[in-house]
């Protein structure tokens, strides 16, 4: 019976790594489709397990994921959740075929422009080694998809570290969920060589 | 006419009983996690345990999280809402494998699914039904009236055990 918690500092600290991260990808995201990305101030939340979920979205939603684990110095999992509409939408944009295995593929790799971006940043920010693993793009339930990545990583701790960010297309109804997800004790390092104090 | 039924979420890691008709013990979503439903028809009592891994290694959380603390911690909870050990019937859901995370050979969802299996038949609690593995997400509905009913992302309601649904 472990809860890992967070001080307002270091959760700070975390929303200001997003922030950055999240508005390089959004230059990225803005760039490859020519149109104008806002992006939100992002979230950084500690929670038990059993809350994650819903912190994320409606558990029932019918969303793609694309999941993509790092490799390096940190030990977390970058997670990208489109409605299925937004994702509709942007591979129109893209013009590719929803639901097929190109549009998938598509989707799988605006995760990885857009995670490339944001961990490129995190990496300049904290000089840590972070490398992205392949993409991995999944429809289903969020639940599902939330909870078998955070299943992955829970061994050790009942507290859930969720770094979101919303990014949403200007003049169109397509935004996108981007997730940060850290295993336990993943983002000591990174807030240690931050300067934070806990 | 449908009568109106109470929603019981479990949600990761969480365990709930009911022996009361109109409730519906409900998972949403479990992807490698493992839905393990406990139910003893004749006397109207369900259980419904939400889990995440096959052990607790010295780890936190709450019981319902491990294979191995949370089929006994089922087990007595049903039981201490008046069924007999005997009674009880396993149906499981879930386990699929959705991607690929690394890490150990084995995928997590076969894992759960084994270390669930292995409890049950340490309790000697017999399973008659069961919707696992493949790579689709899955949520379950569990009545005290004796159904079990598992629904896939994108798929058609399976009622995995005939029974009341109030």
């Amino acid at each position: 019976m472990s809860p890992i918690s967070y001080t307002s500092n270091q959760l700070d600290a975390l929303r200001e790594l997003a922030n950055i991260g999240s508005g390089t990808a959004g230059t990225a995201l803005s760039q490859m489709l020519g149109r104008s990305v806002d992006i939100s101030v992002p979230n950084a939340l500690a929670l038990p397990l059993a809350e994650a979920v819903e912190a994320v979205g409606s558990a029932e939603d019918d969303v793609t994921g694309v999941v993509i684990p790092l490799s390096g110095d940190l030990d977390a999992v970058v997670l990208l959740v489109f409605p299925t509409p937004d994702a509709d939408t942007l591979c129109g944009m893209l013009g590719v075929e929803a639901g097929t295995e190109v549009g998938q593929s598509a989707l799988a790799e605006i995760g990885n422009i857009l995670g490339a971006s944001y961990i490129g940043s995190l990496g300049m920010m904290t000089g840590l080694e972070l490398d992205l693993t392949p993409p991995q793009a999944v429809t289903d339930m969020l639940a599902a998809i939330v909870s078998t990545v955070l299943a992955h990583r829970a061994e050790a701790t009942d507290t859930a570290l969720i770094l979101d960010s919303e990014l949403r297309v200007e003049g169109e109804s397509c935004s996108l969920s981007f997730l940060l997800l850290p295993a336990a004790g993943g983002v000591d390092e990174i807030l240690a060589r931050m300067g934070v104090e806990a | 006419m449908t009568p109106t039924l109470t929603e019981i979420a479990v949600r990761m890691g969480e365990i709930a009983v009911s022996s009361t008709p109109g409730e519906v013990l409900l998972s949403i979503g479990l992807g490698s996690c493992i839905g393990l439903a406990l139910v003893d028809q004749r006397r109207g009592i369900a259980g419904l345990a939400h889990v995440m891994l096959p052990e607790a290694i010295g780890a936190g959380g709450p019981p319902g999280k491990f294979a191995d603390l949370a089929v006994p911690e089922l087990v007595s909870r049903t039981v201490a809402l008046g069924t007999a050990r005997t009674s009880l019937k396993a149906v499981l859901v879930g386990g699929a494998q959705m991607f690929s995370l690394g890490g150990g050979a084995l995928d997590i969802g076969v894992r759960n699914e084994a270390a669930v299996r292995g409890m049950l038949a340490v309790e000697r609690i017999p399973i008659v039904a069961a919707e696992t593995r493949g790579s689709k997400g899955r949520t379950v509905r569990v009545f005290p009236g004796g159904a079990v009913v598992s629904k896939e992302a994108g798929g058609a309601e399976i009622e995995l055990l005939a029974g009341g649904r109030r």
